[in-house]
């Protein structure tokens, strides 16, 4: 395992970590939206659906890193490395966010596995955020004792997850990488193969 | 708590929130919260402080409260509800599981992140497990460069604003200028540590290293052994 770790160059792992702590940050300022809405769904004995709509930000860093990198491992470790950011940062889930990130992590890697890490395109994507959505999903049955809570809602819950996934971590992570590989940042990387390139613009310039 | 190792503190608090996730207690959970609170004012954290970090505790706390209550599960899961710790009204109890998971998880992670050194933590996870060298600095790399992510989106909006432009908060053409620099900076942070020779496995000697204490070890013992003994003669 350790020989494996070894491979990964630093260059890799900052980039995944950096995504990570972007969209950590972006994840912690939707949040405060998600939380208005959480409250304003209160009486109703709704308020998770204020943060089921943004849950697909949880698997963003996953899928883009994955889609920009293309290598096996590179959605798991960005979701875990993400998830330790968010222990950094001080998170009001608790400790298990490590857990967590591994199991979305887990979820993702598995659906671009399935793929042979050949197929970089939209379905790919949205099925690895799918994927995500599901794994976490079982795991809070347990974790957040989701299992007491009503069938209907936890159907209603889970739908409107897999429709976050699949816009954030599938649409959205899908125009962010290919807007990122036009400006030609990350040339050095896969994607950067097959990206038409305009002209490069460096910071000096 | 500001004194325990980072590696134990946080595989004991770990143990704890899984064993709060099995019992499915209200009085446990409460117990554990104000525990964490308690801890958390005895390691020196303003009391101000704290508040501002249980405000949306407590809304998405109370939030859970009322689907708890609403949306109970009762016969229509595969789990009776009954089947768990529930006694007397099971809408109300059930509201309240949820209402003191929520505090409860969120005590014990606050514990952990406002009285552990960040640093620190990834220097005692390197040491104590055995996380690899290169994702220990990756992670102490990203983390450093995040108060200047914050510091570049500032700018991106002022430009913007400048320029007569309105941007929501969280907009994607902020984020769009954000993701490129971040790219460059990882590649040109990694350049910089790899030629400070950062990225080789080769062992290395620490300044200050991080050791495991006597205390950590009565810690993380009472916590994974002793605490989950007892809930497994109190249920």
């Amino acid at each position: 395992m350790d020989r494996k770790l070894e491979t990964w160059k630093l260059k890799d792992v900052i980039m995944m970590a950096i995504l990570g702590v972007v969209f950590a940050a972006v994840y912690m300022a939707v949040f405060q939206g998600g939380l208005a809405l959480s409250t304003a769904l209160t009486p109703f004995g709704l308020s998770n659906f204020g943060f089921e709509i943004i849950y697909g930000v949880w698997f963003m860093a996953a899928t883009l890193a994955a889609y920009i990198i293309r290598k096996p491992g590179v959605a798991l470790i960005t979701e875990m490395l993400a998830s330790a950011i968010e222990l950094l940062m001080g998170n009001s889930g608790g400790l298990t966010v490590v857990l967590t990130g591994f199991i979305q992590g887990l979820g993702a890697e598995a659906v671009f596995a399935a793929f042979r890490y050949r197929k970089w395109d939209t379905v790919s994507m949205i099925l690895a955020g799918i994927a995500s959505a599901f794994l976490i999903f079982c795991y809070e049955l347990y974790y957040l004792n989701y299992i007491t809570l009503s069938p209907v809602l936890l159907i209603g819950q889970l739908t409107v997850r897999f429709i976050s996934a699949a816009i954030f971590s599938g649409i959205v992570c899908r125009l962010a990488g290919d807007a990122l590989a036009k400006t030609g940042v990350v040339r050095n990387y896969a994607i950067g193969a097959s990206a038409d390139i305009g002209k490069i613009y460096d910071e000096e310039e | 708590m500001r004194t325990l190792n980072p590696a134990c503190k946080f595989i004991s608090l770990l143990a704890v929130t899984l064993l709060l996730a099995g019992l499915k207690d209200p009085w446990w959970n409460l117990s554990a919260f104000l525990v964490s609170l308690l801890l958390l004012l005895l390691s020196g954290i303003r009391m101000r402080t704290l508040l501002l970090y249980l405000l949306p505790v407590v809304l998405a706390a109370a939030g859970m409260f009322f689907t708890g209550y609403r949306f109970t599960a009762e016969s229509a899961m595969p789990v009776r509800s009954d089947t768990f710790i529930f006694q007397g009204n099971s809408q109300l109890m059930n509201g309240i599981l949820q209402l003191s998971r929520v505090l409860a998880y969120a005590g014990l992670g606050y514990l952990f992140a406002l009285t552990t050194d960040r640093v620190f933590m990834v220097r005692s996870f390197q040491k104590q497990l055995h996380l690899p060298q290169v994702f220990a600095y990756g992670l102490l790399a990203a983390w450093g460069i995040f108060p200047h992510m914050a510091l570049e989106y500032k700018r991106t909006k002022a430009a913007f604003r400048a320029r007569g432009i309105r941007v929501y908060p969280v907009s994607p053409a902020l984020l769009a200028p954000l993701l490129v620099k971040s790219v460059r900076w990882s590649e040109e942070l990694s350049i910089a540590m790899e030629s400070k020779g950062f990225s080789s496995n080769a062992r290395r000697t620490d300044s200050s290293p991080v050791r495991v204490h006597a205390r950590d070890i009565l810690f993380t013992v009472f916590c994974c052994i002793m605490l989950p003994v007892t809930a497994l003669l109190t249920h």
